[in-house]
């Protein structure tokens, strides 16, 4: 017995240890449990596919004959494929190999011997605890047409239909939210239930000696008494004697009120938990972007710079401690969240790497010591992401270096020289300005070498600029990091290196195309 | 005539940054506080006004037609108010007022400001630019704000014979001058990019500006060679 354990406490190390094991069970973790994961979208878009084929056949068929393969498809294979995902989540529930492991380490730490009960025990319950969960439930109803050929039991089919909760997240939320109101929902329940059960037996009383009422069996007194208590009244079955009228009135009366109630209660529970679930949706969908930028603050510059981020279709996070000016975000448009900026706690809830899925921290608060404060906190959670801050006093600008500030923008300073460029050129500036303005057909855009450029065009007097009315500015050199202005003819281009180029948007544009074309053409001549 | 003096309106934070980036090309600079509480600045020529319509002493002191005037004032209103009471008294005067946001600029505008520049919307450009395009802002930038050898500035043609009938769009202007032109205003007050569709029907005529970018000795060459010397093609 003691070889076997030992066997098997090896065996789970093997397991524990073992990178594509692991994997696997990750991948299947991912695919099946985790909303972040971006392929489980498609994992649950196919399954959503195969419940809605199945239960169509199952339509199909009441009064016409199927195909075989139909038959086939709906009974076995769907079915397998259903089995193999309850089998996964079986398997994905919990680990074996940890509860292995953690007894061997348990009964090494107190010396005693290993205990395989314990490990069955403890993992049958582990099991057990998701086999008997309603989820699994359903999903083992959903799979029982495989096992049986019956017909009865094919009305079990429509349970595929209850998987749906499973990848639809809205079914999920619906659910969750009612959840909420669980208590008072019992209360309703056992309300409902008293009315029904009291007015049944009374209108039982009153009307079942009475030859000419339809009311006869308790049965029929039951049903009545749903029928009326829910308010729906189909006729078919009246109290006929003045006693059971008056229990018919207490009855409705008592209806209106169940009917209000869950009203009520569903109104309710939904404005409380509206927030919280707008909230969640805004995490999870930055969750998954990777080039989010966030702001910190609305205000009247933050505004603008929203604005015109959306228009350039990137993605925009709001966060701000003020709730009216979240609201304001939100009326404009714009993902928002009434999180302080200035609290780590605020990014933990946000669930996002800084480094990799945020652009950058734009702290635009009007106010230097919020943004300091902000850039600070941002600061200690991430040493590389971008920070971004608006300065408001030119006194505060080694503050905001001092925590951290990439880059510092002073309004009263950019003012200057935007006067001091207008007093000295005015012309100039307009003509540069006007390349910059958003409405403007000319443009100013940066042009980066990649491979396929540089394998066939090696030189920047090869590039035919001129040809399509697009000036070249300018290269700015990955290597060295420095820009050329007007670089010679005989400048090397190399992957990375960007090129500066103005003119008509749509000869930019196919100046752009010709790089590409003129490759392509190049590497097939090549061939 | 060259502007001669500069006079700026408001005595704040915006309005000492104005002075300091104008002084090298100024040096009559007066800045006006509105309040009485305030107390002068060291570095400038300093005076009070008030909202009245007594510009006579600003007449005397300055020659208004060759002065660019500032509107810098916080309060919206009373800016609003002080660029139309100047604009009044000085129909020929440069004014160039300062407006919190669009809604600000539109009525600068229609007081009849000659240029306004919109805070929120110049300090939201230039983030969402240098978040944009980082490298062309900051090359821009230093264009700009002169903070690089290159210069951008404008020149006016006086020897359009020197071109003989060409089109802007035919001259290699980096390969011939060394300097790219990027547009060109002409006498017409029509205003044009170099390599747009319309540089092809329009041939360059005395009196055309052109807006130009290249390091300083480049740019002096070119000018010499469209406007103070004789031809040498």
């Amino acid at each position: 017995m003691q070889y076997f354990n030992r066997l098997l406490v090896n065996f789970a190390y093997f397991l524990n240890s073992s990178d594509a094991y692991q994997r696997k069970r990750r991948f299947f973790y991912n695919l099946l449990e985790n909303d972040d994961y971006k392929y489980k979208k498609y994992f649950d878009l196919f399954m959503m596919i195969l419940i809605f084929s199945s239960v169509s056949i199952l339509i199909y068929e009441v009064k016409r004959d199927i195909h075989d393969y139909l038959n086939i498809f709906n009974s076995y294979i769907i079915s397998f494929i259903f089995f193999v995902e309850y089998v996964l989540r079986l398997w994905i529930h919990s680990s074996i190999s940890k509860v292995i492991i953690n007894q061997d380490e348990y009964s090494d730490l107190l010396g005693r011997d290993f205990s395989l009960l314990y490990v069955v025990n403890k993992v049958f319950k582990d099991k057990m605890e998701y086999v008997l969960s309603l989820k699994a439930i359903i999903d083992l109803l959903a799979i029982i047409p495989f096992f049986h050929e019956l017909r009865l039991l094919r009305i079990f089919i429509l349970f595929r239909v209850f998987k749906l909760f499973r990848y639809a997240k809205s079914f999920s939320t619906f659910a969750s939210v009612l959840a909420t109101k669980r208590f008072e929902f019992f209360t309703l329940a056992m309300f409902a239930a008293i009315v029904i059960f009291v007015s049944s037996v009374l209108i039982y009383v009153m009307e079942a000696n009475n030859p000419s009422s339809p009311i006869d069996t308790l049965y029929e007194a039951f049903y009545w008494s749903i029928v009326t208590i829910s308010t729906v009244g189909y006729g078919d079955v009246v109290a006929v004697s003045p006693e059971g009228q008056f229990v018919a009135i207490i009855v409705i009366l008592s209806g209106i009120s169940v009917l209000a109630f869950t009203t009520s209660l569903f109104v309710s529970a939904f404005t409380e938990k509206l927030e919280d679930i707008k909230e969640a949706k805004v995490i999870q969908d930055v969750s998954k972007e990777n080039e989010t930028y966030i702001i910190c603050g609305y205000e009247s510059i933050a505004k603008e710079v929203a604005k015109k981020l959306i228009n350039s279709k990137f993605n925009v996070l709001v966060l701000d401690e003020v709730i009216e000016r979240v609201e304001d975000a939100k009326r404009d448009g714009l993902q928002a969240l009434n999180y302080d900026p200035g609290q780590v706690e605020s990014y933990k809830k946000l669930n996002i790497n800084l480094s990799t899925q945020v652009k950058a921290i734009l702290c635009l608060k009007e106010d230097d010591v919020e943004n300091v404060y902000t850039a600070l906190t941002v600061r200690s959670i991430d040493k590389n992401v971008k920070i971004m801050s608006l300065l408001m006093n030119s006194a505060n600008r080694s503050k905001l270096i001092f925590s951290g500030v990439d880059e510092i923008l002073h309004d009263k300073e950019l003012v200057g020289l935007v006067a001091r460029e207008y007093v000295g050129q005015p012309v100039a500036f307009e003509a540069i300005h006007a390349i910059r303005a958003e409405d403007s057909n000319i443009k100013i855009e940066e042009i980066t070498i990649t491979q396929r450029i540089v394998e066939n065009i090696s030189k920047v007097g090869e590039l035919e600029n001129v040809d399509f009315r697009v000036v070249l500015l300018g290269i700015h050199k990955r290597e060295t990091k420095r820009f050329y202005f007007n670089p010679i003819d005989e400048t090397l281009l190399e992957v990375g290196d960007v090129l500066f180029v103005i003119g008509n948007y749509i000869f930019i544009r196919e100046f752009t195309k010709h790089l590409m074309v003129k490759s392509s053409k190049k590497a097939f001549d090549g061939k | 005539m060259e502007n001669s003096s500069v006079l700026i309106f408001g005595n704040n934070e915006y309005g000492l940054e104005i002075a300091k980036n104008v002084e090298h090309k100024y040096s009559n600079i007066t800045i006006f506080g509105l309040d009485e509480n305030e107390g002068d600045t060291n570095d400038f020529q300093f005076e009070r006004f008030d909202l009245s319509d007594h510009w006579d002493e600003l007449r005397q002191k300055h020659d208004m037609d060759n002065s660019i005037i500032f509107c810098a004032l916080k309060d919206e209103a009373q800016n609003i108010f002080l660029t139309i009471s100047l604009r009044s008294a000085f129909a020929d005067t440069t004014i160039i007022a300062l407006a919190k946001n669009n809604e600000d600029s539109n009525k600068l505008h229609m007081a009849g400001a000659t240029k306004v520049i919109p805070i929120v919307e110049t300090t939201a450009n230039i983030i969402t630019d240098m978040l944009k395009k980082p490298i062309v802002t900051q090359v821009l930038h230093g264009i700009l704000y002169e903070d690089s050898d290159l210069r951008l500035i404008q020149v006016e043609v006086h020897n359009a014979e020197c071109f003989g009938g060409e089109y802007p769009a035919d001259i290699n202007w980096s390969r011939d001058h060394g300097v790219l032109v990027l547009s060109i205003i002409h006498q017409d007050g029509t205003h044009e990019f170099i390599y747009s569709s319309k540089a092809k029907h329009n041939e360059i005529t005395n009196g055309d500006i052109f807006v130009v970018v290249g390091y300083e000795q480049d740019i002096q060459e070119f000018k010499k060679f469209i406007g103070e010397e004789k031809c040498k093609r």
